[in-house]
């Protein structure tokens, strides 16, 4: 599966060059929020006038892939939470009117699937289109779906992605499973904060994906996942991805981890990192955009550009540098509160 | 004493761009016998509805299907007349 | 490589097992009625096609003590469980890393809308569903109940989701990735979802009546339905109950949350299931449609069955039985579709006194014994989720 095309919205600025140029933002804070462009260019104003932020910044990302990439033949999304902020508003709406006439927008707009609904509405596209609402490896499952598309060989490209927004309400909710630092932190200090708890971001980040080029930043080279793993779990699932592409854990010159900050979280990224990886570079993204369900969508949109040589970014992210040629490959590995554990792994 | 139609009117169109959070129009560019639905206002199924529930909140006048509504959403004439009948 | 269907379990307005949907099938008994269990300002005033366990209930039975189960994972584990079991999966079977499992819900743990309000608004101690109100939380407790290793995924394409959940099952497999996987979906009453469809004006006063001239709406419905895929050659020792021989799904590119006039993706859907199966002159027994009771959906409906054949085959839409499940509906319907082709017998769409005059072509009217080899499920959600899938008997 070879990327041809890609966008970001995030807390950085992905949406133009900056943030390739090295224009880095800095946060001090408890929510890393999206920055996000203008959209009256972008999107139709009877749509967009609708739209909570969720659906607007996956749209925003889409729309200009859905206009330069004609003939996508289907539209693939992850997102475990949708349109929460709609979803909420509607939910407060119940109840403060106690179920009299409520306004049904937030209801639309709050389902899931509203995102590759409208991607399809916008595109004229009537491929196929699903959306995967399984919390942190929501994007993972989209990207097995479009490798399966691939294999069956009736779709050569396709738009997948993967998306979440912070409302004040999930914000609510997490913190109250006490998935956020109490604490305002530095984006610099994150990584190596030593308490509980991470920082909440959020971001859209699609892919066109085709079957076959010769003119694209990286290749989707294989996905897996597992829940509630042990250790030996993982790195089962781990080796038998490894094997079903003819690899050796040395064959991988970079790895990208989900570090997030959360000193309850650390082991495992340390284990891949310490005990399997030892001699691969080590990189992080958390630190640019906090931590979200879907943000493995964000690493490999960073992963793609850093296969396909961009340099400046590397500073922000490098962990651990034993080789420095341009990564060959780059094995993602993500993890959301210790439960869902997905590993993508890119290569040039 | 009651509202005039005029200013009944002036209220709806903010009403209208409220709720139906239409970007970039500003109430006063909604002209009295310009269709809701047509392609000027672009307007679609679920807008009806929220604009039922505008009536409902703002006025206390309860619609109860889509189809009863299709004739009284028609421009803000109509919507303005069954106000001033049902108030 | 084909794949096959060894196990199915329902919970739904008509029954709490496969046995009792049967059974009301047969009967032609419609599940709809007041609600007694779902606590709304629309308790008394609506429809509803409501499982006729309470929370307490279905903890018993399924022997949970442990806090967190929402209904929508209550529901899930009773049909789950049913399934796993019709098919005789051990224990090694379901924790292996070839063993998958595909959820859905729209809903998911949102049908704790009062407790969802207080805590996302931060009134007071968190409750005990704090960690349950994402889409993907139930299937994590069937994941941790069961100790599922291999493939796991939760979909939400509103209405059509559960048959996209049997879709992407049949395609691990055939992929080579899975050996068996559990497909299906779950949803339950909520205030979330029926204020939500009453917001759209699209709830019917009476019981729904689908395909009928006069129809006014849905009726809410809720349940769980999964079904056990297997590879063919693993299920030798098994007599599979059906065959998946094809599937479909196109989006409809229209509206948010109403289908185009000219029913481009149900179309689509319909015509890439049967394409897929790569039968030439494929012959389709029975449909089991969508036929939620709407005005918009089935116009459209009948309209893609009338673009698409020469003489539109038998079809019903059990929503008149066990109300719209909306996740749920896809695997329901197609475990109802297998039962119709287990049976040869063709059950009666309910409450459709005056068929659409458009069309010269009712659905079913009366229960009616014939060769049933082959037949599709229909599935359309908002958003434009389109899915058909189609089932064949073993041959």
């Amino acid at each position: 599966m070879f990327i041809t095309d890609l966008s970001a919205i995030s807390p950085q600025l992905t949406y133009n060059e900056n943030f390739l140029l090295g224009d880095k933002k800095s946060y001090e804070s408890t929510v890393f929020n999206a920055i996000e462009p203008d959209y009256t260019e972008l999107i139709p104003r009877n749509l967009l006038r609708r739209m909570g932020k969720a659906v607007r910044i996956g749209i925003g990302t889409g729309t200009p892939l859905i206009n330069k990439n004609s003939e996508l033949d289907g539209i693939i999304i992850g997102t475990a939470n949708g349109g929460l902020e709609d979803c909420i508003r509607f939910l407060n709406q119940i109840i403060e009117y106690n179920e009299g006439t409520l306004t049904p927008t937030n209801f639309v707009q709050s389902t899931p699937n509203a995102i590759a609904g409208q991607l399809a509405l916008i595109g004229k596209n009537r491929g196929y289109n699903i959306t995967y609402t399984n919390g942190g490896t929501s994007f993972e499952n989209a990207i097995l779906d479009g490798i399966l598309l691939f294999n069956e060989g009736n779709n050569k490209k396709l738009l997948i992605g993967g998306i979440e927004e912070i409302s004040e309400y999930n914000y609510n909710i997490d913190s109250l499973s006490n998935k956020f630092k109490k604490e305002t932190i530095k984006d610099s200090k994150l990584l190596e904060s030593n308490t509980p708890g991470t920082i909440c971001g959020e971001g859209a980040a699609l892919f066109v994906v085709e079957n076959e080029s010769n003119n694209y930043y990286a290749q989707i080279k294989d996905v897996a996942q597992i829940t509630y793993p042990s250790i030996e779990d993982l790195r089962e699932c781990l080796t038998e991805m490894l094997e079903r592409n003819n690899l050796k854990s040395t064959d991988i010159d970079s790895i990208m981890l989900g570090y997030n900050g959360d000193i309850n979280h650390n082991h495992w990224y340390e284990y891949i990192e310490n005990k399997i990886f030892k001699k691969s570079n080590s990189f992080t993204f958390k630190n640019l955009i906090g931590d979200y369900r879907t943000c493995s969508a964000f690493a490999t949109w960073l992963s793609s550009h850093i296969i396909n040589g961009e340099k400046k970014i590397l500073k922000h992210i490098s962990r651990r540098i034993n080789n420095k040629n341009t990564p060959k490959n780059i094995l993602i590995y993500n993890h959301f509160d210790t439960v869902r554990h997905g590993f993508i792994l890119l290569s040039k | 004493m009651g509202k005039t139609r005029e200013e009944i009117k002036v209220e709806l169109k903010k009403h209208i761009v409220e709720y139906l959070n239409l970007l970039d129009i500003k109430p006063e560019e909604i002209e009295d016998d310009q269709p809701l639905f047509g392609p000027d206002l672009g307007l679609d199924s679920i807008d009806s509805v929220e604009l039922i529930v505008l009536l409902d909140r703002e006025y206390g006048l309860k619609i109860n299907n889509p189809t009863e509504g299709r004739a009284i959403l028609v421009d803000v004439n109509t919507i303005v007349d069954y106000i001033l009948e049902n108030k | 490589m084909k794949v096959v269907v060894t196990g199915i379990g329902i919970v739904s307005a008509i029954g709490n097992n496969v046995a009792a949907n049967e059974t009301q099938l047969k009967l032609q008994k419609s599940g709809i009625d007041k609600a007694k269990n779902f606590k709304s300002r629309y308790t008394n005033s609506l429809n509803f096609g409501e499982v006729r366990l309470s929370d307490s209930e279905l903890k018993k039975i399924l022997h949970i003590t442990k806090k967190g189960y929402c209904r929508t994972a209550l529901l899930a584990t009773m049909a789950f469980k049913e399934a796993i079991n019709h098919s005789k999966l051990t224990k090694s079977e379901i924790e292996s890393y070839r063993t998958g499992f595909i959820s859905s819900s729209t809903v998911g743990g949102m049908c704790n809308t009062d407790e969802l309000y207080a805590d996302a608004n931060m009134k007071g101690e968190p409750s005990e569903f704090i960690k349950t109100y994402g889409g993907g939380e139930h299937t994590l407790q069937l994941i941790k109940d069961f100790n599922i290793k291999g493939f796991t995924s939760t979909i939400n394409t509103a209405c059509s989701s559960s048959a996209n959940a049997i879709m992407l099952g049949c395609r691990l497999i055939k992929a080579g990735r899975l050996d068996r996987v559990i497909v299906g979906g779950s949803d339950s009453l909520s205030k979330f979802s029926v204020n939500g469809f009453n917001s759209l004006m699209i709830l019917s006063k009476e019981p729904c009546k689908p395909f009928d001239e006069n129809r006014d709406g849905l009726t809410l419905g809720e349940g769980s339905g999964y079904l056990v895929l297997e590879r063919s050659d693993i299920a030798k020792n098994k007599k599979p109950l059906a065959e998946v021989i094809g599937y479909g799904n196109s989006n409809d590119a229209f509206h948010p949350s109403a289908t185009s006039n000219e029913a481009f993706g149900p179309t689509l859907a319909m015509q890439r299931a049967i394409e897929s199966t790569g039968i030439k002159k494929l012959n389709i027994d029975y449909i089991n449609a969508h036929g939620t009771g709407t005005p918009n959906n089935d116009i459209t409906e009948l309209f893609a069955f009338n673009k698409i054949f020469s003489k539109i085959p038998p079809y019903n839409s059990t929503k008149s039985y066990t109300g719209h499940t909306l996740a749920a509906a896809g695997a329901i319907e197609s475990i109802f579709s297998i039962l119709s082709m287990k049976n040869n017998e063709l059950y009666p769409s309910l409450n459709c006194l005056n068929p659409i005059t458009k069309f010269n072509n009712p659905p079913i009217k009366k229960k009616t014994n014939i060769t049933i080899d082959t037949v599709m499920s229909n599935s359309f959600g908002f958003g434009g989720n389109c899915t058909s899938i189609i089932f064949s008997k073993i041959k």
